[in-house]
């Protein structure tokens, strides 16, 4: 069984306290905790401003305990991409920025679309998975 | 001005054939500009019970539309087969099953981007932070 973790820390002196929240899980397959996720894609991408598209390709097995971890490696502050599913908008990903989700797929429009703007921007993503509906050629 | 940063780490020795490490951290500001987050809830702590539609966590009505907030979730259950389907307005994004965490940027977009989550089982529980912009 491969072994990913995922570890978070989030720190800010934002209160009057300082605040640092910490958690890390091993990344399994859904449901279970003797397999844990044994796919993955990575990926590096510039994406012109404009620009809609799926950040995956090839549409992960519905329902499951996917991963999917983006950073918009853009310096310039003003630059984001609008991450999209299925024509909900979620949040807006600017340079510098990363986020970490559960992704469920869980139908043929639950793609994920992060649209750029501002200019090109640098996407890095990875995508942690138990399996892909393969395009056929 | 405050100061908050997340950091990410991914790593495995036995995923690929080569280690993988993958560590950044991101100083988390306001849309468009260099200045840090100006508000937070908080870590905050639910228990939830299942049967219930959805919980909506947080109303995008409540909070300034189009900004740079950022929301944690954990799912503090330890029984494998437990998870949140976390919804944004109606759209599934994922589950996150036992002791899995998110971290993601939300608009806030009025009510049509409300954050919901729909428990699996009775009296999970769940830890959530949202960090805002303005």
């Amino acid at each position: 069984m491969a072994t990913t973790t995922a570890a978070v820390t989030l720190t800010s002196d934002l209160m009057s306290t300082n605040m640092s929240v910490s958690a890390s899980t091993t990344c399994m397959k859904a449901g279970t905790t003797a397999d844990g996720l044994d796919q993955m894609e990575y990926g590096y991408v510039d994406i012109a401003s404009g620009t809609a598209y799926d950040i995956i390709g090839n549409t992960p097995t519905a329902s499951k305990a996917s991963k999917l971890y983006v950073k918009n490696h853009s310096t310039d502050e003003t630059y984001y991409v609008s991450v999209v599913l299925d024509a909900q908008a979620v949040g807006k990903l600017y340079g510098g920025d990363w986020m970490f989700i559960p992704a469920d797929f869980h139908d043929a429009n639950a793609d994920i679309e992060i649209t750029a703007t501002g200019g090109t921007n640098k996407i890095c993503y990875a995508l942690f998975h138990e399996g892909t509906t393969l395009v056929a050629s | 001005m405050a100061t908050t940063t997340a950091t990410i780490t991914l790593s495995s020795t036995d995923l690929l054939s080569d280690e993988l490490a993958l560590s950044t951290t991101a100083t988390l500001t306001q849309a468009a500009n260099s200045t840090g987050l100006t508000g937070t809830t908080g870590l905050g702590r639910k228990k939830l019970a299942s049967g219930h539609a959805t919980y909506t966590l947080f109303d995008g009505d409540d909070y300034t539309a189009d900004k740079a907030h950022k929301l944690y979730l954990k799912n503090t259950s330890a029984t494998a087969s437990e998870y949140f389907e976390i919804i944004v307005n109606s759209e599934q994004i994922g589950r996150l099953y036992a002791g899995d965490w998110a971290f993601f940027p939300w608009m806030a977009n009025a009510s049509t981007n409300d954050i919901k989550i729909d428990p699996s089982a009775n009296d999970m529980i769940l830890e959530y932070m949202l960090l805002t912009d303005e």
